[in-house]
């Protein structure tokens, strides 16, 4: 009973999916693919020596140089030979395998938002994320719906544009103090579990409005900043900012759907500051 | 240093095709397709009022579709819809107040909406079969 418990009732989102009716949804490979995006079989790269350890990663490929579709390599991995993370093994595969995968990484402690892809069909970070938690074989995309440069390193220039529009920096209109601006204990918790945000996407990147709406919809992670900078009790530029919200795409294509909360590597919850957003736009016309 | 041209458009890493169906996006997803569907069934509903205001004969027509088996699957299903949207349009309601919100908390409310809409379509086709005879 407790084993089901953990199984159906999710309490972190660090929890690895253990039980799923279903791997991905029932449509086909190629729905609403467009022709440069389809991707093609590619290689299976053996392990370099005999190893008795042995897991197979299926990791998405994608040259720019050379013309061809994004493909779908399969690498064997030595697991005595390799550290314990997902990080590890890929640049266990750089290192030993083929040094043309191309991947984004830096602290290897989850603190920089890097290493952040589609492991297992979820969005979580490489370095963070144990080997052994994942499937047989495993399986590694880039994060999810974003325009691919290569292998794993997608382009995140309309994210990054999207997070500037929302201003996030501090706003004042007062006469600048002779000190710093002070805030109480309990102001200052209400930026909590907000300003810990890494900016790794992994929210956005899950969230399937943004998936048809990405255009126009701001998305989680830039939601999350958003409500940052609202409830900080020093910034002075609310009206603004919600007269920049309050608008059928950029706020309200959020459906509350949450795949944003169950996805996020440092636990932190965008639905909820997404649905206080709504609650203080609602609460300013009264 | 001149930028190279680019040849090709750069492929959109998939989404939909591999991203693990959760609770989360499938309770979500659910509720469009049964706001959809209750709303085809409105336009059934119309149609047995109209049999039923148009004449006996009518009536009897549209009574007997209903009456077949593929007819009550159809009723049936339109049953457990209607709760399922009822109870998740009631989740919705409470996350707009800011609550509910923690993780646990989500899941939770998912699989209860899950069993009572199961529940409450057990009922009412217990309850109208033993009212209605």
């Amino acid at each position: 009973m407790p084993e089901l418990r953990t199984t159906m009732i999710i309490e972190s989102s660090a929890q690895v999916p253990r039980a799923t009716l279903l791997k991905r949804f029932p449509v086909p490979r190629n729905f609403g693919v467009a022709p440069e995006s389809r991707i093609g079989r590619g290689k299976t790269w053996l392990a370099p020596r005999v190893a008795s350890r042995i897991r197979t990663f299926e990791i998405y490929r994608y040259d720019p140089d050379s013309g061809e579709n994004p493909r779908l390599d399969a690498f064997e991995v030595d697991l005595d030979d390799c550290g314990p993370m997902v990080l590890d093994a890929l640049i266990w595969i750089k290192n030993k395998v083929d040094s043309t995968l191309t991947f984004r990484r830096s602290c290897r402690e989850g603190i920089c938002g890097s290493c952040a892809m589609n492991i297992d069909g979820t969005n979580w970070l490489a370095c963070t994320r144990f080997i052994s938690d994942l499937a047989t074989p495993a399986t590694i995309y880039p994060l999810a719906n974003l325009r691919i440069v290569k292998d794993l390193v997608p382009d995140l220039t309309h994210l990054f544009a999207q997070y500037a529009a929302i201003e996030p920096w501090l706003k004042t209109k007062t006469a600048e103090p002779e000190r710093e601006r002070l805030q109480s204990t309990e102001e200052r918790s209400k930026i909590d579990g907000y300003y810990e945000c890494i900016l790794c996407f992994c929210c956005t990147s899950g969230c399937p409005s943004h998936w048809w709406n990405g255009d126009r919809f701001f998305g989680p992670a830039v939601l999350l900043q958003a409500w940052r900078w609202l409830t900080d009790s020093r910034d002075e530029a609310k009206m603004e900012r919600l007269d920049n919200l309050e608008d059928p795409f950029r706020l309200y294509r959020c459906h509350t759907i949450l795949n944003c909360t169950r996805t996020c590597p440092k636990g932190l919850n965008p639905g909820k500051a997404i649905a206080e957003i709504k609650k203080m736009v609602i609460e300013r016309r009264s | 240093m001149s930028n190279p041209t680019p040849t090709r458009a750069r492929p959109l890493s998939p989404n939909i095709q591999i991203y693990r169906p959760q609770l989360t996006s499938v309770l979500s997803i659910l509720n469009r397709i049964t706001g959809i569907l209750l709303s085809a069934f409105a336009v059934v509903m119309v149609v047995w009022l109209i049999a039923a205001a148009w004449g006996p004969q009518s009536y009897a027509v549209v009574q007997g579709a209903i009456a077949s088996w593929i007819g009550q699957f159809v009723l049936f299903g339109a049953t457990f819809a209607f709760f399922l949207h009822l109870c998740g349009g009631i989740r919705h309601l409470v996350w707009d107040t800011v609550h509910g919100f923690e993780l646990r908390s989500i899941y939770i409310s998912g699989w209860a909406v899950v069993a009572v809409s199961v529940l409450l379509t057990v009922a009412a086709w217990v309850a109208s079969a033993s009212l209605g005879g």
